[in-house]
This record gives C-alpha cells, sequence and structure tokens, in this order.
C-alpha cells in the first residue's frame, strides 16, 4: 500500500462557503462558554466567602472579641465583598 | 453460527479492516506517548509522601506544584495544537521530549520548594502539552474512516498507563528513594519517548503512503508545503467562527471539572465512610480499569452512530452516577458507585477527535484540541482543588458530589445545544486535483480542490 509522496500543489482557490454557518458569529458558543465561565466565578466566590467567614468567625472566637472587632485579610474582605449571600 | 459471523461482519464492517496498515504503528506509538507521557503526572500522588519525609514540606506546597503543572498544561496546549499543525506532530514531541527529560532530571534534583514548581510545574508541565496535545490529531491524519476505532485503541492507554506506573513508581521509591526513582524514569522514558518517534511519520504523505480507509477513487489531501500552511490558517478561521468550537471547550471544562472532583476526592471521601486507605485506593482501581472498556467503546461508537448522542449519555450518566455517592456507606456501595460511574466517565473524553472529524472534516485539528484541551485542563485543575475546599470549609463532601454533578450536567445540556454531528460545518479539506490513490503509482498533483457539500461526511 505504498504510495509516492505528492508533490506540492500549485495554486488553490478558497472553498465555496454557501450552505455553511461560518460566516456569522457564534454567539451561541461564545455564550455557553461565558456562562460557564460566570458560574465557576460565582461557585468559587460562593465557597471563597464561606471559608472567608468561617476564618474570621474562628479568629474572633479565639481572640475572644466579636467578629467585627476582628481585621480580615484583604481577600477575605474582597470575597465577602463580592458575594451577595454572605 | 455462520449466519451470526456474517450479521457481525455486515454490521461492524469487519471487511473493511486490515491489520497490515502503518496507522496501527502511529497508534501503538500514540499509545506509547500518551502512557509515558500521562503515567508520571497521574503518579503525582506516589510523590507527595518522600517528599514531605525529605524537605519538610507541606502537602499543600507540594501540591500546588501539582495544580502549577496543570495550568502550565493546559494554557500551553492551544500551542502545542499549533506547533503540531504548523511544524508537524514529530518536531513538536520530539521538544516535548527534551523537556520531559529536563524536567524529571532536575525534579530528581530538587532541595528548594520553588525548583520543584520550575521544575514539575512549568518544565514538565510543558512538555505534557508538548507531547500529549499534538500526537491525537496526528493519529486522526492517518485515518481516512474509522477514526473511532483508531481513537479507541489509542485512549485505550490513558487508563492502563497510570495503572501500571503508579504500581512501578511506587515499589522504585520503596527500593531507590524518590530521586533516583525519578532519574531512572526519567531517562528511560526519554529513551523510549526518543526511539518511538524514530517511527513516527506526521501524515501517511510523508511516509509515501495512504491514509487508513482510503478508497481506490481517492485522492490524497493536502498535508504539506506553502498551500497546506495558508489552507490551514484560512480552515482554522472557518472553525473559529462556528459554534461547536467555543462550546466544545466548554463541554470538556465542565466535563472534566464533573470527574476531577470524583477522582480526587474517592479515597477521602471513602475513608471519611470508614473505608479503609488500601480499600479505598481499591475504588479508583476499580474506576480505572472499568473505564478502559468505555474509553475504547465510545469512538467507535460516536463514529457509528452520533458522537453528539454518544457524549450526551456520557455527560447525563457521569452527572447522575455521582448522586449514589450520596447515600454510600459501605465497601460493596463504593464498589457498585467505581463500576457504575465509570462507564459513562471512561466516554466522556474520548469521542472529542472523532466529533471533530464529523464538523471540521479532514482540516487538521490539532489547534482546534489544543483550545479543547485548555478547557480540560483548567476543569482538572478546579475539579481537582474542589475536593479540599469544600472540605475545609462544610466538614464533609456532600457539596463536592452536588457540584460534580451539575458541572457534568451542565456539559450534558452543552451538548444538546450542539449542532448535529452527522453534519459538517466547514467545507472539505481540500484534495489534490490529481494523482487519485493508485498502489504503487505516483501522485503528480496540478492543483487543489475544495468539496463544498455541508452535508458531506464519512
Amino acid at each position: 500500500m505504498k504510495l509516492a509522496a505528492p508533490n506540492e500543489p500549485m495554486n488553490s482557490g478558497s472553498p465555496e462557503l454557501d450552505g455553511f454557518e461560518i460566516k456569522n458569529r457564534p454567539f451561541l458558543g461564545y455564550g455557553l462558554l461565558m456562562s460557564s465561565v460566570i458560574g465557576t466565578l460565582a461557585v468559587l466566590i460562593y465557597f471563597g466567602a464561606w471559608a472567608s467567614t468561617d476564618r474570621i468567625e474562628n479568629r474572633a472566637l479565639a481572640a475572644g472579641i466579636t467578629e467585627s472587632q476582628t481585621e480580615g485579610e484583604w481577600w477575605e474582605d474582597g470575597l465577602i465583598f463580592a458575594c451577595p449571600l454572605h | 453460527m455462520r449466519n451470526a459471523a456474517l450479521w457481525f461482519d455486515k454490521k461492524l464492517g469487519l471487511k473493511e479492516h486490515s491489520i497490515a496498515h502503518y496507522a496501527w504503528v502511529i497508534v501503538g506509538i500514540a499509545g506509547v506517548v500518551q502512557m509515558v507521557g500521562a503515567a508520571i503526572r497521574m503518579a503525582f500522588g506516589v510523590l507527595v509522601d518522600p517528599l514531605v519525609t525529605a524537605f519538610g514540606w507541606s502537602p499543600g506546597s507540594i501540591g500546588l506544584a501539582y495544580a502549577l503543572m496543570s495550568i502550565i498544561t493546559a494554557l500551553s496546549s492551544p500551542i502545542a495544537g499549533y506547533l503540531g499543525n504548523r511544524y508537524g506532530a514529530r518536531k513538536t514531541m520530539a521538544a516535548g521530549t527534551v523537556l520531559f527529560f529536563i524536567g524529571m532530571m532536575w525534579t530528581s534534583q530538587t532541595k528548594e520548594i520553588w525548583e520543584l514548581y520550575a521544575a514539575y510545574g512549568i518544565v514538565f508541565g510543558t512538555s505534557q502539552a508538548l507531547l500529549l496535545v499534538p500526537v491525537v490529531p496526528a493519529v486522526a491524519a492517518w485515518f481516512r474512516r474509522h477514526l473511532g476505532l483508531g481513537t479507541g485503541i489509542m485512549m485505550v492507554s490513558w487508563s492502563l498507563g497510570p495503572a501500571l506506573v503508579v504500581q512501578a513508581l511506587a515499589v522504585l521509591f520503596n527500593t531507590v528513594g524518590w530521586s533516583q526513582a525519578f532519574m531512572i524514569v526519567g531517562i528511560s522514558g526519554t529513551a523510549t519517548l526518543a526511539f518511538i518517534l524514530i517511527f513516527f511519520k506526521n501524515t501517511p504523505e510523508e511516509a509515501g503512503r495512504v491514509a487508513y480507509g482510503t478508497r481506490r477513487n481517492e485522492k490524497p489531501l493536502i498535508t504539506s508545503g506553502n498551500i497546506f500552511v495558508s489552507t490551514q490558517r484560512e480552515f482554522q478561521g472557518y472553525v473559529y467562527k462556528t459554534n461547536a468550537f467555543w462550546n466544545l471547550i466548554n463541554i470538556h471544562f465542565l466535563g472534566c471539572v464533573g470527574h476531577a472532583v470524583i477522582l480526587v476526592g474517592i479515597i477521602p471521601l471513602g475513608i471519611s465512610k470508614g473505608l479503609g486507605p488500601l480499600t479505598a485506593a481499591g475504588v479508583l482501581t476499580t474506576i480505572s480499569i472499568v473505564s478502559v472498556i468505555t474509553r475504547f467503546i465510545a469512538p467507535v461508537l460516536s463514529e457509528r452512530l452520533s458522537a453528539k448522542t454518544v457524549m450526551f449519555i456520557a455527560f447525563f450518566g457521569q452527572g447522575v452516577g455521582v448522586f449514589l455517592l450520596l447515600t454510600a456507606n459501605s465497601t460493596l456501595d463504593f464498589y457498585i458507585f467505581a463500576i457504575v460511574w465509570a462507564i459513562p466517565y471512561g466516554g466522556e473524553g474520548t469521542a472529542f477527535p472523532v466529533v471533530n472529524r464529523q464538523y471540521y472534516g479532514h482540516s487538521p485539528m490539532g489547534t482546534t484540541y489544543g483550545w479543547q484541551l485548555l478547557g480540560a485542563g483548567l476543569g482538572m485543575a478546579l475539579g481537582g482543588a474542589l475536593p479540599g475546599m469544600v472540605f475545609d470549609i462544610t466538614g464533609g463532601y456532600t457539596w463536592a458530589i452536588i457540584l460534580s454533578a451539575v458541572f457534568s450536567l451542565a456539559g450534558a445540556i452543552s451538548i444538546v445545544l450542539l449542532d448535529q454531528s452527522k453534519r459538517q460545518l466547514i467545507p472539505d479539506w481540500p484534495e489534490m486535483e490529481t494523482g487519485a490513490v493508485t498502489v504503487g503509482a505516483s501522485a503528480s498533483p496540478a492543483r487543489i480542490t475544495t468539496g463544498s457539500s455541508p452535508a458531506s461526511g464519512d
């Protein structure tokens, strides 16, 4: 089944694109990908804010002070601020 | 009995197959590349305890090297795919082999944690992309038809490699220590890769042969030269404009988050439910072994039926199957889960080369597949981090199981929104105008032709 290697072709033309979707913008594909990115960020922010709240609570308990008196790390404050559920 | 044999022959098209074709050598080489490349990656868990003992680093800081490696591999995958298309899979994998050697040797000599991050995370991580991304599109180039069969055989090595090498590494670590073990595996792995790459050919045309499944009246495809480069760029532009291109990256990401949660979390979950460490590890081994079946079957069925349908079943099964873990309390429960869940899990990722062929014809798929592996790699990194993160917060794994199901089922919904996979989305990749495939005949093409039927396919 051996075949001699073909020579380099000499010329080409663009293919006929009628009947294919490729002239449109792929909004559905972009939309689904962006939905996953946003959904994943939402999950990470929710669990990150949950973890931050726990950490601040634990520090407050250990120091015998209230949570509002406890200094949060910048990322803990950021996650709690970003999460509407915490 | 004869009737049954004839029925199978007709149904499976066995007459069309031949074992005497160089495409199977390429599949074998690809399988070995996948085994050597992926096995060290999957065996990282074996490395953690020896490093904790030797240097006193925390498991978390050592685990960061794995996360870094996963992210670097993911980010460099589209580049590796492009390099495979542009310069050929062989040269790209040769570069990957050099980086594999440097990464393994440097890791074996690591004294500081930053060295582990640089050697294993960055150098070894890049080598993974250069080795594992171009090899799949290269196999695809060797199959004009029956890509599902070629892919299925190659994908089996994803499961077998780690299963074999993890055991071998564990024995090596115990006998010669982690540093020498890495050196031995690095040298033997590099020698193996260098040897088999001698026999690797990027395309059938480069080897002076025809692709597997090529019919007598068909002409060879364009696979080299300036026209190839410009046509490939033009066709890749068409691929970027399809919904399927972006959605498949999304789907691979969602599916990989879904199963990475389980693969990373199943042992600690089992132990938390009272299973012994060895029994819990056995659950993971069972998943690896059972999933071999569907790793092979999924691409074959995808080609015969519809890749979209097979992918939907796999994602849906992977998502629904994890709910068995919510009520699993005994060893039997965990092993039933392992067997039931491994079936859809095995079919989750192996149909991608086939669906690429169904959507994009014979267009070189290196860049496209590289982008899909970017989604997969980021999904594996996120899914691998979720169980530990959820456990630290909630003290249990219930939320991790629910998240795994949510991601897999979101992937199943995204699959429903894909185009019908029997319908090609871009024009056919051009053939040579002259030089139809004739055994022993020399091809002398004058110009190229491009098919344009939207319904065309294999």
